[in-house]
């Protein structure tokens, strides 16, 4: 037993800050969750607020808002989560066609900077970008289009958020995929060649069904984090304009609970979020399992 | 080999993380009581402090010097842009405490900065959430104010407030017919230190770029059609170039029009050209028949909203309005024809302007109605309150309600080329009349029927007045009596003066010179208790109905669904509430 301790302990070491970080920004603030269940006056406390039971449930479901902040969220989320698999594989898959090392190297270093930045700094880049005066509309003038104003257009503002997300991660998502693939036995290649294999045929027959339990894996964890539509880039890109099309969970929690001080309210939604979220993540726990033969624990 | 892998990185992930958040630390830099020059307030605390009126014993107590050093912890707001602290200085140790320690024996302590706007607000709605207030703390916001008294988080400084209250705080507070005692207090009982704004920061005008009227030989606008036919020319001619504006519009997070939570101090929206029409969005308004109307479902919007679309589907508004993170940007780069703002959005609101462009000369105008009727919605008492929280000991609420005294008092004589915001708890408190009186009796000054030294008393409760008469003479030289001032009159030597001046002579001309023919109130300037819980989903559902209609992406039906569905989904219900109110 000790043994065993003295052999795991470096890995224990590095499981601690992220277990004290769990405990004390996730566990504990559960605590919070009372909120829900009251008409919460921060004067009084979690104790001595009045209780209203399912009250704010309620109005939550009645509010004509609700309805169009949880659509906007599973459409943008669902469409990122999909496209954040698609987009990468292929990527990798083109990528690890290329013979050149260096030249592999460099675009794969090249494509995953824009991970790093933050959405602050991104989403003003965006905005310039497609600002009235802004590349887009420039590049359009050359070719007789009429400037147009992409910001305050909501029909634009779903496209515009799931696809400059992807740009942003899909060269980081494509990492995974090219470590799954250089996993693939090589002797596999080498026997399909002889068998008189081209290129496409071994890409379809071996590489395909080589990265498929990694496609699977991810698409499956991907499933809790679906009401995650992505708060920091929607929050530095949208306005009133695009409410209808861009307004996510995750906004409208921030501005109920610090604008308009909506605090039961606003963990209302909150914890309807998670307990969706936990659903989400116990079945994807469990098809992970079926699927891909994968434990997460 | 793969779950081997995961672990480790998980961690590595989560320390990376964590490295992320360690940034935004308080920085408390130990107050090294440095004894600095705080040059003339000594000298004026001792004037103050002989009795000048019946009042004296009411005022030592207002400007007294503790005897032990008192501490005030506070939550401070600063400026990100800031750059007029001088090296060494902090939020905590700078000319304006100092001038409170040396003074007063008050010693400001900041518990934590945060930069203005959002960020502030945050943290203030966080401070109250987490029952956490600091002794003293500014709300930006009437709704953070009321949200922290309902809790019964605010100190009751009822009597505190009479017996420290210097007789000029209490002059500014009565200038408000009173109205000021109720604004800062929650069930009949005083529980914050109100701002006392001027009533002309409620008045919204429109600013005009005069020397390209004359370029183009245009009137002076005085109605809608002529805001009309001069955007048009403007957006013709191109004065500026391709990057013309006719007339600008809100930011990202700015306002239409402004609304009962938000009266005053709006920039870029369309005020005057909605009064113009006689609607007032956004407001309560008491039809005088014991009923209650709402100023953005009056169907005599739609007139209004058509006029801003068709103005906008033809250019004549900035195509980019809404989406802008700053409006007066374009104004400052001197590309805007035509704004909308109250009378220090002249001056203060756009100094750059000035500074790119001497030749830009900005005028402020009324807007009248086709007949001729100047309309102006007014605004309610201050927007930003300092409140007291309730766990503070007697003797900080009473040192918090000096330095507010001390502020009022001692302004003028501040060196403020150390940026007033640095002043802690500043909250402004002004005669409502301050800036229209100003203005009156700076041209007295200037025509020479009066002179500066008539002006000399340190208790007036128009604090800068003395001031500025003084300067008046030095900073518009090309004055000449009976003849509208221009851009080129003024002196620019001293930036800070001429903005000042600028502002009080043009800016707040409109509201100085001419007779408002319908001044119109809401009913109330706070939200009720349904509006608590329904507001947010009616005010975003109003924001994207309005902006919609003006930018064509929706046309005029538009605004009989939202008229219904506002009145269903809670309108009505808050209707009948603010008729109770009446």
């Amino acid at each position: 037993m000790k043994k065993r301790i003295n052999v795991q302990f470096h890995y224990g070491l590095m499981v601690a800050p992220g277990l004290v970080w769990l405990l004390l920004f996730s566990i504990i603030p559960m605590v919070g969750i009372v909120m829900a269940f009251q008409d919460y006056n921060p004067g009084r406390g979690y104790w001595g607020s009045e209780w209203v039971g399912l009250e704010n449930f309620e109005y939550l479901f009645s509010m004509s808002d609700a309805r169009q902040v949880m659509i906007n969220t599973l459409i943008i989320a669902v469409s990122k989560m999909v496209l954040n698999l698609i987009i990468p594989l292929a990527f990798a898959l083109l990528l690890n066609e290329v013979r050149l090392v260096r030249y592999k190297k460099l675009i794969q270093t090249i494509v995953y900077l824009p991970h790093f930045l933050s959405w602050v700094i991104l989403a003003s880049i965006v905005l310039s970008i497609f600002g009235y005066r802004g590349v887009v509309n420039t590049i359009g003038g050359w070719f007789g289009a009429e400037g147009r104003i992409w910001m305050n257009s909501a029909s634009f503002f779903r496209p515009l958020v799931i696809w400059s997300d992807v740009w942003k991660e899909f060269g980081y998502n494509a990492v995974i995929f090219l470590a799954a693939l250089t996993g693939i036995n090589p002797n596999l290649y080498e026997a399909a060649a002889i068998d008189g294999a081209g290129r496409w045929k071994s890409i379809w027959h071996i590489t395909l069904p080589g990265l498929i339990s990694t496609v699977v894996l991810l698409g499956v964890l991907g499933l809790g984090s679906v009401l995650n539509a992505g708060f920091d880039q929607i929050f530095n890109l949208y306005n009133p304009m695009v409410y209808s099309t861009g307004d996510i969970l995750d906004t409208w929690v921030y501005r109920m609970g610090l604008w308009d001080l909506q605090f039961s309210l606003a963990t209302t939604a909150g914890l309807l979020k998670s307990v969706v979220s936990f659903v989400l993540i116990v079945s994807s726990y469990i098809m992970a399992y079926k699927f891909a033969d994968y434990r997460v624990f | 080999m793969k779950k081997n892998l995961i672990l480790p990185l998980i961690a590595a992930l989560l320390v990376s993380s964590f490295a992320g958040c360690g940034g935004g630390g308080a920085s408390s830099t130990a107050s090294s009581s440095t004894p600095a020059a705080t040059s003339t307030p000594a000298s004026s605390t001792a004037e103050a402090s002989s009795p000048a009126e019946g009042e004296a014993s009411g005022d030592d107590l207002a400007f007294r010097k503790f005897d032990e050093p008192v501490d005030v912890h506070i939550g401070m707001k600063v400026s990100p842009i800031d750059t007029t602290l001088p090296a060494g200085d902090s939020a905590e140790d700078n000319q304006y405490t100092r001038y409170l320690r040396d003074n007063y024996n008050i010693n400001v302590i900041v518990d934590w900065t945060a930069a203005e706007g959002n960020d502030y607000n945050q943290k203030v709605s966080l401070a109250i959430a987490s029952d956490s207030l600091p002794d003293g703390l500014v709300a930006d916001d009437r709704t953070y104010m009321v949200s922290a008294a309902k809790s019964d988080m605010l100190y009751d400084i009822t009597d505190l407030f009479q017996k420290y209250a210097s007789s000029q705080v209490k002059g500014i507070m009565d200038s408000t017919g009173g109205r000021a005692y109720d604004h800062a207090g929650y069930n009949g009982r005083m529980v914050s230190l109100p701002h006392v704004s001027v009533t002309s920061d409620g008045v919204h005008n429109l600013n005009v770029r005069k020397d390209w009227l004359e370029q183009y030989g245009l009137e002076v606008p005085k109605t809608v059609d002529d805001v009309e036919t001069i955007a048009r020319t403007f957006m013709k001619e191109k004065p500026a170039g391709e990057n013309t504006i006719g007339i600008t519009g809100p930011s990202k997070s700015g306002l239409l029009y402004s609304n009962f939570l938000n009266s005053s101090d709006i920039t870029h929206s369309y005020d005057p050209i909605f009064q113009a029409y006689d609607v007032y969005p956004g407001y309560w308004l008491d039809n005088g028949d014991g009923t209650v109307s709402y100023g953005s479902i009056d169907d005599n919007m739609k007139p209004a909203l058509e006029r801003l679309a068709s103005w906008y589907a033809e250019g004549l508004i900035d195509p980019e309005m809404g989406t802008r993170d700053n409006s007066t940007e374009p104004v400052n780069a001197g590309y805007a024809g035509m704004w909308c703002g109250p009378w220090w959005s002249l001056g203060y609101g756009n100094g750059d302007a000035f500074v790119n462009d001497p030749t830009a000369n900005w005028q402020a105008y009324p807007i009248f109605t086709d007949d001729g009727k100047w309309n102006v919605h007014m605004k309610t008492i201050g927007k930003t309150f300092c409140m007291i929280s309730k766990k503070t000991s007697e003797d900080t609420a009473a040192a918090i309600i000096i330095m507010y005294n001390a502020l009022v008092r001692d302004e003028a004589t501040f060196d403020t080329s150390v940026a007033i915001g640095w002043y802690p708890l500043r909250v402004v408190a002004a005669a409502a009349d301050e800036v229209d009186y100003t203005a009156n009796e700076l041209v007295k000054v200037l025509n020479g029927e009066t002179e500066p030294e008539d002006y000399n008393d340190p208790l007036s409760i128009y604090k800068l007045l003395y001031q500025d008469v003084s300067k008046v003479r030095n900073v518009v030289p090309g004055y000449e009596p009976g003849r509208e001032l221009n851009v080129s009159d003024f002196s620019m030597d001293n930036l800070g003066d001429f903005k000042r001046m600028y502002a009080q002579l043009i800016g707040s001309r409109p509201y100085a010179s001419t007779t408002v023919d319908k001044a119109v109130y809401s009913v109330t300037y706070s939200l009720t208790e349904t509006m608590e819980k329904r507001w947010s989903n009616l005010k975003k559902m109003e924001d994207e109905v309005m902006l919609k209609i003006i930018t064509g992406q929706s046309d005029i039906s538009a605004f009989d669904e939202f008229k219904t569905n506002w009145l269903s989904q809670g309108g009505q219900e808050i209707l009948d509430e603010v008729k109770a109110l009446l």
